[in-house]
């Protein structure tokens, strides 16, 4: 067999690096920096309630008081006096896609947003920036009572006091630096309430778009699953590639209630200028189930575990995540889930591919509280290194307060075998090939839980990422 | 102080960075290493202060120096923080500025050059009520040489005082060191017990623990697979009952190609007691070929234990094969179910369950006279 090894490139970015002048004309920018001044702005700017009002106070006061991590990526690199907390488009948002201004409609069609949504979404939201510049929702889907707007009417319209009941609850301010920036300063996002016993068949889809140099998204989606009812919810996110950092600091608070199904998929695929300090959290009730599909692709670097509390009795959570760190990015992800209620029951499940010098971590946290009789937990992580520039780190943490509880876990990490290339080549395929198909066969399990078109850009990005010269 | 701090840090909140080990449980009276039993052939002991006895270590210490510059730091990092020891140690840093706070003495046993010494060195700790015993010691076993060290610590079962050790191991190329600690201290004690291991090309090292005694037992094992083809086996078995809490801290750092480490960690948890693992495997750029395996099963056999456990794997090489395997939960449904079915009641069928679990641990121990005693305090434990 050849020694020659395959060089692999970055990935083609082209379609998400398209960058779009954003003029003084068309766009409000505010300053750089997270200050008292500029939250009382954005506050009066969109009109708070008195709650939000106090809790986005609140919440910079201890912005300011708390410290970065010393256990996660490094970054000291990331100067938050250089980043503008809000960018919006001078126009209103729009629930017609043919009035959504020119340069911001061609940026989303040629990231086939509303393809998309013509083919296979139950409704889109599309964010650019600090703010949503689209939302829509099938008529026959809101004719069910599925409520699906964006979060500055949800704080203010018929589902307020809602909105008040959890916003910033399943995350608190206090949780983290990151979490409370973004109690601080947050904008943009979607509401999505589904009524008790509705089940939505097809997927609703929020996408996320920072154009903008230097600028930080912080948008909050908050999603309620009543009784009985189905979800499943897209959540999409690019960026085109600066010089400068930008910053992601957005939170996802998901209530999943009795005998209720929600589906949460992420296709992440930052560009690697960014700084993904996100936070995803979710609350199971009684026979409640939380589904979590997750693939980072990209991003400069990334802290990102979606955490689970499953707090009714026989509630459960599956979490499949794949991570793929490349040249220059430092995804530090994975997943954390407290077992709570009686007969609970989880599944994690993730894949991390290092390359061309990048470091991958999993990271997570079982911790099965002594309520929880008879929990089951089962955590599975595999790494594939595809060579020695780069690093793969496994920190998984299991924590068990009682003794009737069944926990299993497995953690392999190793190399794309010799034979399985030998194999292929000499059914024909040229090693590069052979190694794509490797990796592609490595991230199944993962692309198998997305939809079908989402399978597919996953798989090319996969591709893109593996394609290169011998 | 500080102890058994992960090599790279996770979630503040789980409070499994590091240990603390409160100063007020630290009462020396005694810094003298008991003398071995009988000295076999081959083997010879010599007594030095510290950072003599360590010199051992200068040309293990230079190439691991070499090798850290081409280490990339994971995230959370906490490597350097024990880089004034010249060999790593499980516990850390703090225990060997404990051991020259107390000016303790080092042990060096040295087995010659192309000596098979069959016969195990053993060195019994027989501690009285309110002792307050600290001692170290370097076995160095010299090129192409084997030697087999047995350390059992015994006291009466309701006795309590400080029991603390620390062990260094040196195996040079070709050698193969056998190191066996039973723990059987009373229900009183406080226990550490640190160990820092280096091993150079071809080189073996096998670490069999059994710990069953003391009220609060700290264990750090950190092995540097340093030379090609090296390999560890690492054995430990505990039982915890009562109050009882017990904290380990594994690393096996592989640098050399081909390299081999493999730990298992079994043991049951009763009643109220608490145990920490955290097991590290850290593949270092260079140790291409290498495997490295940590195995944990835990029986957990009444509602108020806690058990913790942190498997990390950190990787800066493609070339390896890491695996981690965790079961932790109470006794198989279907054992249990067999064993009744032969008229054995589930009380029963949980002592035969935990003596056999531990017995394969104690099995390993080359001493008849140790492995009965173990066996008596597992029985009497149950």
């Amino acid at each position: 067999m050849s020694d020659n090894k395959t060089v692999v490139v970055d990935v083609d970015r082209s379609v998400y690096d398209i960058k779009d002048i954003e003029t003084e004309e068309e766009f409000y920018r505010e300053k750089e920096g997270f200050t008292r001044d500029i939250v009382e702005k954005l506050s009066e700017e969109k009109d708070d309630p008195k709650w939000m009002r106090d809790l986005r106070f609140r919440s910079l006061e201890l912005f300011e008081k708390q410290k970065n991590t010393t256990w996660g990526p490094d970054v000291s690199d990331l100067d938050l006096n250089r980043i503008s907390s809000y960018v919006r488009h001078k126009s209103e948002m729009k629930t017609d896609w043919e009035d959504v201004p020119e340069d911001i409609k061609n940026t989303f069609e040629r990231l086939g947003i509303p393809e998309a949504e013509r083919k296979s979404l139950a409704g889109v939201g599309a964010q650019y920036d600090s703010e949503l510049v689209y939302h829509n929702l099938k008529d026959e889907v809101a004719r069910a009572g599925v409520v699906y707007t964006d979060m500055e009417a949800a704080v203010k319209g018929e589902y307020a006091d809602l909105v008040e009941q959890y916003f910033m609850k399943v995350i608190p301010p206090t949780d983290h630096k990151y979490a409370a920036l973004h109690g601080a300063v947050w904008s943009g996002g979607s509401f999505v309430y589904v009524p008790k016993g509705v089940k939505v068949e097809v997927p609703l889809q929020s996408y996320f778009r920072l154009n903008a140099a230097g600028a930080g998204q912080f948008e909050h989606t908050l999603i309620i699953v009543d009784e009985g009812a189905d979800l499943h919810f897209i959540e999409g996110c690019s960026a085109p590639k600066y010089n400068v950092a930008n910053l992601h600091a957005g939170a996802v608070e998901l209530v999943v209630k009795k005998n209720a199904r929600l589906r949460y998929s992420t296709i992440e695929n930052w560009s690697k200028n960014m700084y993904n300090l996100n936070t995803k959290r979710a609350i199971v009730e009684e026979n409640g189930r939380m589904e979590w599909v997750s693939g980072s692709f990209g991003s400069h670097t990334s802290y990102l575990y979606p955490m689970t509390i499953l707090k009714g009795d026989n509630s459960q959570m599956e979490y499949t995540g794949i991570t793929f760190a490349g040249k220059g990015q430092n995804l530090d992800t994975g997943a954390k889930v407290v077992h709570q209620g009686k007969n609970t029951k989880s599944v994690i499940s993730t894949k991390s591919i290092s390359k061309d010098g990048g470091i991958g971590t999993y990271r997570s946290s079982v911790v099965i509280a002594a309520s929880a009789k008879n929990a089951k937990a089962s955590i599975s992580c595999d790494s594939l290194m595809l060579d020695s520039i780069s690093r793969s780190d496994t920190v998984p943490a299991m924590d068990i307060r009682t003794n009737d509880a069944d926990v299993g876990h497995e953690a392999k990490i190793g190399r794309i075998s010799d034979d399985a290339i030998f194999y292929l080549m000499s059914r024909g395929l040229s090693e590069e090939d052979a190694r794509a198909m490797i990796v592609s066969g490595f991230a199944n399990p993962v692309s198998k839980e997305l939809p079908l078109e989402y399978a597919v850009e996953m798989n090319n990005l996969i591709k893109l990422e593996m394609s290169g010269n011998m | 102080m500080i102890v058994n701090v992960l090599p790279v840090l996770t979630y503040r909140w789980l409070h499994l960075n590091d240990s603390e080990l409160d100063d007020k449980y630290i009462n020396v009276t005694d810094t003298v290493s008991p003398a071995p039993i009988a000295l076999p052939a081959g083997v010879s002991r010599t007594t030095l202060s510290r950072s003599e006895a360590e010199k051992v270590f200068d040309n293990a210490a230079q190439l691991l120096a070499k090798e850290d510059e081409k280490y990339v730091s994971p995230n959370g990092d906490m490597y350097f923080r024990n880089k004034e020891q010249k060999i790593h140690t499980g516990m850390g840093i703090d225990i060997d500025k404990l051991l020259d706070k107390m000016n303790v003495q080092t042990d060096v046993y040295t087995a010659e050059e192309n000596k098979k010494i069959s016969e195990p060195v053993v060195i019994r700790y027989e501690l009285e009520d309110g002792s307050g015993s600290l001692s170290s010691q370097i076995i160095h076993a010299k090129k192409n040489s084997e030697i087999t060290v047995i350390l059992d610590y015994r006291s009466e079962i309701n006795a309590g005082g400080f029991h603390g050790v620390s062990t260094k191991l040196l195996a040079e190329e070709g050698a193969k060191i056998n190191l066996i600690k039973v723990q059987m201290l009373g229900y009183n004690y406080i226990h550490i017990d640190d160990i820092g291991a280096v091993c150079m090309k071809n080189a073996d090292i096998e670490d069999t623990q059994l710990e069953l005694g003391s009220s609060k037992s700290w264990n750090g094992i950190y092995v540097n697979l340093l030379g090609d083809e090296s390999v560890f086996n690492g054995n430990i078995g505990y039982l915890c009952k009562d109050e009882q809490n017990y904290d380990i801290n594994y690393i096996a750092q592989q640098n050399g190609k081909r390299t081999d480490s493999k730990c298992v960690c079994r043991g049951v948890l009763i009643d109220k007691a608490s145990k920490t693992f955290k097991g590290t495997i850290d593949f270092r750029v260079g140790s291409s070929g290498s495997v490295g395996d940590e195995q944990e099963d835990t029986l957990l056999l009444s509602p108020d234990v806690i058990n913790r456990t942190m498997p990390v794997i950190l990787c800066q090489e493609e070339d390896v094969d890491g695996r981690h395997g965790a079961t932790i939960g109470q006794l198989d449904e279907d054992t249990l179910f067999y064993m009744q079915s032969r008229g054995i009641s589930s009380e029963q069928a949980k002592k035969i369950v935990v003596k056999a679990r531990l017995d394969s641990i104690a099995n390993m121990i080359p001493d008849d006279e140790v492995k009965a005693k173990a066996a008596h305090f597992i029985q009497n434990a149950l």
